[in-house]
């Protein structure tokens, strides 16, 4: 009776302190990169003067949640699937973010880009962001929760 | 002896001419009217940390009077008038950047931005040669009403149509409004805007 809730309690553990790694790491990767973007191609960015973005700063604190959000949930999926991704931990991490991209970010690309008034050079951007996001987390599964 | 009788003489003009008031310092130089045109026009500049912006209410779509009343002195002209521009009408030449613009103005909330004037510091000469004069107007943008004194350059043209330019530094936070800032601070919008306008207007004396 002990040792399966045990063994429930160990997984759990398991699932948020990747989560939390690939977390910290996204985070670092992500925000870095984004105010390196923003800096060096200051053009790409200007399409994000438009209302349908938050502008008065009173969701920051979510906006910067997001690598952690996206690193537990993944790090959930992983634990649940990481059976399906076989092979060395290069590729296995690869496909895993493909995988998470094809499922869940293209259908949500699709209907972002078919309902708000945003430009395809957005949603490019997003997916390619967001399949950057999975590919590292699916790397640092890999290797820490093979 | 003929002298004796020319002091007391003069002594009385200098006295009665001393408490003479200039026609114009007692208000009998009357009031002039100024009819703004409806090609007037309003440019606020500003900029972000990734571009500058620069919109524009390029035809003023109504005809409103100031009053120029050149009877307080030679130091201050009263200017009295108000200005009512719709939030509406501001394009940035980008229609995002417009719609932003109009939400930051909070539009629905206040639709109208007021310019009143107050006075000059001095009467204009209304020459071909564009005269720098200052003056004070009260700027209203979303409700809040801020005193500001304004630079001019003022030209009268052949068709006797006054030229006046008008530019001056606001801040957003002068007017408690927040400037935008997007993905999480990352594009913030300078506080800093410019304002520029040039308003057409033919007298009515």
């Amino acid at each position: 009776m002990i040792k399966p809730v045990e063994s429930y309690l160990k997984k759990m553990k398991k699932i948020l302190v990747s989560g939390l790694i690939a977390g910290c790491i996204l985070f670092i990767l992500s925000y870095g990169g984004l105010f390196l973007a923003i800096r060096f191609y200051p053009a790409l960015f200007t399409e994000y003067n438009n209302p349908l973005f938050n502008s008065n700063g009173d969701r920051d604190v979510l906006f910067y949640m997001h690598a952690f959000i996206i690193s537990l949930a993944l790090s959930w999926f992983w634990d649940r699937f990481k059976g399906l991704f076989k092979g060395p931990l290069i590729l296995r991490g690869l496909e895993f973010g493909f995988v998470y991209s094809i499922i869940a970010l293209l259908p949500v690309m699709w209907i972002s880009f078919s309902s708000l008034d945003i430009t395809v050079l957005m949603v490019v951007s997003w997916f390619i962001y967001g399949l950057g996001q999975a590919i590292i987390a699916g790397l640092v599964f890999a290797k820490i929760n093979p | 002896m003929q002298y004796r009788n020319i002091l007391p003489v003069c002594l009385l003009f200098v006295s009665l001419t001393s408490f003479v008031i200039p026609l114009k310092f007692y208000g009998l130089s009357g009031t002039k009217k100024w009819v703004v045109n409806q090609n007037s026009s309003l440019c606020v500049n500003g900029s972000t940390n990734i571009n500058k912006f620069s919109c524009e209410i390029l035809s003023y779509d109504k005809t409103d009077t100031l009053t120029l009343n050149e009877s307080k002195s030679d130091r201050e002209v009263a200017l009295t008038g108000r200005i009512n521009l719709s939030i509406k009408s501001f394009d940035c030449h980008n229609s995002m950047m417009t719609s932003d613009l109009r939400k930051t103005l909070k539009e629905k909330q206040f639709p109208m931005l007021h310019i009143t004037f107050l006075s000059l510091n001095k009467l204009p000469d209304l020459a071909s040669r564009p005269e720098s004069i200052t003056g004070l107007v009260n700027i209203e943008i979303a409700g809040v009403s801020k005193r500001f004194e304004v630079n001019y350059q003022i030209t009268r043209d052949e068709q006797k149509v006054i030229h006046l330019l008008g530019s001056r530094d606001i801040n957003f936070s002068d007017f408690n409004l927040i400037p935008p800032r997007k993905l999480g601070g990352m594009i913030k919008t300078n506080d800093r805007l410019s304002v520029d306008f040039k308003l057409n207007i033919k007298t009515i004396d």
